[in-house]
């Protein structure tokens, strides 16, 4: 997801970028496989049911999870529905002004939708659908996640997941009275309880880890400047079991399997870290939103 | 309904002419030349100049005078109900009018000339007044990335409900259906650039009601300078040199 033709670099710039990688010494002094600093901070939109923001380096994104009360479909009346929608501010760079940032954003939620939800028919997903439903059939929650790109410094798809697991994990989902004896009422009377919630159960949630292939080497957490001189790139999205969840490959450039191979390795290596990582920040996000 | 009780207090608890607290921090876009994040009570916006660059679209150059543009977009989370369409529809197109008319008003945009000027501002939360705190967020930016003004702009809303005039209203009160007047100032000018009311107030009243926004504004600017004390020093330079050269 490179925001190509914003970074205006000299040929002495690029090959010091390519060169830097190639040396495990990136620019700025990172080694290949290292994030940048991430912060997290959850409950920043208090009309949502859960919300975060996430900063990696001068990559800023913000997702919340919205909940409506819908009725399932046919297909899988047991089973709520979930959304994933990213849109692209202005802020982030003025190419995204008016319906510039369409095609990027319409990228990041077909990526993140393939990486977090299951397959056609349910199965699969990162997050328990079946937990969202209220009466079989009848009534279930629609969640709708919402990512707003704020700052666009490179690997805005790994900052994007961080903030949904973030979000998703800051959500409750209050707890849905059915009136008795609607048991054959099509559309059942529903009392939304205002006080209890149900916290989101997000162990199943994967991560997104992007390796960007630069020359011979892969890079973890690429700078939009870094960005700009890959050969290509994949998106590896993991869970905690170790298990891919789903992946995306961009950039024209061919890649050998056994090189792909390599890199599903490396992002599984590269993902525990991140895990602890980002566990311990949502965490103390969490502390910190308890305490203000 | 009532929007102010017997004792005098509104619904979230304020008094009839207290503002809801402000928040500003700036620089909270990176990558963007200048950028800033205002926050009105719940009224949550963020604010990124990027310029003076060339101009992207030729035709629109202006010889004598830098072209400035304006986005304004609201994110799907931000209302209560989740919003289908962030930008395009018709009340962002005015919004995003009102504030280009008004920072172009107090740009020096002569001293670039052939460039343009780019204001993005992006509503996380709207809860009343966000044209108002796009206004504030705006000139922050605009301070951020060293463009020179002849002055901050700044801007605040006041209505009148249960008789009372109410100063800057929130979500709740704007939708009451009374008057809801929004006014934005040159504050050290005295000038007032931006001046929008809805609904109908009899002359008298009306009077009163501006006369408070203006308060508003003017309180919002103490806030802001006592944000960036350093940067108007430089403004303020720009201008006179201007002027007396």
């Amino acid at each position: 997801m490179s925001v190509e033709g914003m970074v205006g670099l000299s040929e002495g710039e690029k090959e010091f970028i390519k060169g830097g990688i190639a040396q495990d010494l990136r620019s700025d002094g990172r080694k290949r496989h290292t994030y940048r600093p991430i912060y997290v901070e959850t409950g920043v939109i208090p009309q949502a049911n859960g919300s975060a923001r996430v900063r990696l380096g001068a990559t800023d994104v913000i997702a919340s999870v919205k909940g409506e009360l819908g009725k399932p479909s046919s297909l899988q009346p047991d089973k709520g529905k979930v959304a994933i929608f990213v849109d692209c501010s202005p802020t982030a760079a003025p190419m995204f002004e008016g319906r510039g940032g369409e095609d990027l954003s319409a990228e990041l939620s077909g990526a993140l939708q393939r990486c977090l939800l299951g397959s056609k028919s349910g199965a699969g997903a990162g997050i328990d659908l079946s937990s969202l439903v209220v009466v079989e059939g009848k009534v279930c929650w629609d969640l709708y996640i919402d990512g707003l790109v704020v700052s666009a410094d490179g690997n805005v798809l790994d900052a994007l997941g961080a903030a949904i697991k973030a979000a998703l994990s800051n959500t409750g989902i209050p707890r849905v009275n059915v009136a008795a004896g609607a048991a054959n009422d099509d559309q059942p009377e529903v009392d939304i309880s205002d006080e209890e919630f149900l916290q989101f159960d997000t162990s199943g949630v994967p991560v997104i880890v992007t390796l960007t292939k630069v020359g011979k080497h892969y890079i973890v957490d690429a700078t939009s400047e870094e960005e700009s001189q890959m050969s290509s790139a994949v998106s590896i999205s993991i869970n905690r079991q170790g298990h891919i969840c789903g992946m995306t490959k961009r950039g024209g450039l061919g890649l050998d399997p056994s090189v792909i191979l390599d890199m599903v390795s490396v992002a599984n290596f590269v993902s525990r870290q991140l895990f602890d990582k980002l566990d311990s920040e949502i965490s103390a996000a969490e502390a910190d939103e308890d305490e203000s | 309904m009532e929007y102010v009780s017997p004792e005098g207090l509104r619904l979230d608890g304020r008094r009839p002419v207290e503002m809801r607290q402000l928040r500003a921090e700036i620089g909270v876009v990176a990558k963007a030349d200048g950028s800033a994040m205002f926050e009105m009570g719940n009224t949550k916006v963020i604010a990124a100049v990027y310029g003076p660059r060339e101009v992207q679209n030729r035709s629109q150059q202006i010889t004598d005078q830098a072209l400035v543009r304006c986005e304004y977009s609201m994110a799907n989370f931000s209302t209560g109900d989740r919003m289908r369409k962030p930008k395009g529809d018709r009340r962002s197109t005015e919004i995003s009018l009102v504030i280009r008319q008004t920072m172009e008003a107090c740009i020096l945009t002569n001293l670039m000339p052939r460039s343009q000027i780019d204001i993005f501002v992006q509503v996380l939360q709207a809860d009343g007044g966000t044209r108002s705190a796009c206004i504030n967020a705006a000139t922050l930016a605009l301070a951020d990335a060293g463009i020179p003004m002849h002055d901050i702009v700044t801007s605040c809303s006041a209505g009148y409900l249960n008789s009372i005039p109410l100063l800057d209203l929130n979500y709740v009160e704007d939708s009451a259906g009374g008057p809801d007047v929004t006014v934005g100032i040159l504050p050290t000018l005295d000038k007032v650039t931006l001046l929008q009311m809805d609904a109908k107030l009899p002359t008298d009243t009306f009077e009163d009601v501006m006369q408070l926004a203006t308060e508003g504004c003017k309180a919002v600017a103490n806030y802001i300078r006592e944000v960036k004390t350093s940067f108007f020093c430089l403004i303020v330079i720009w201008d006179l040199c201007y002027n007396y050269c």
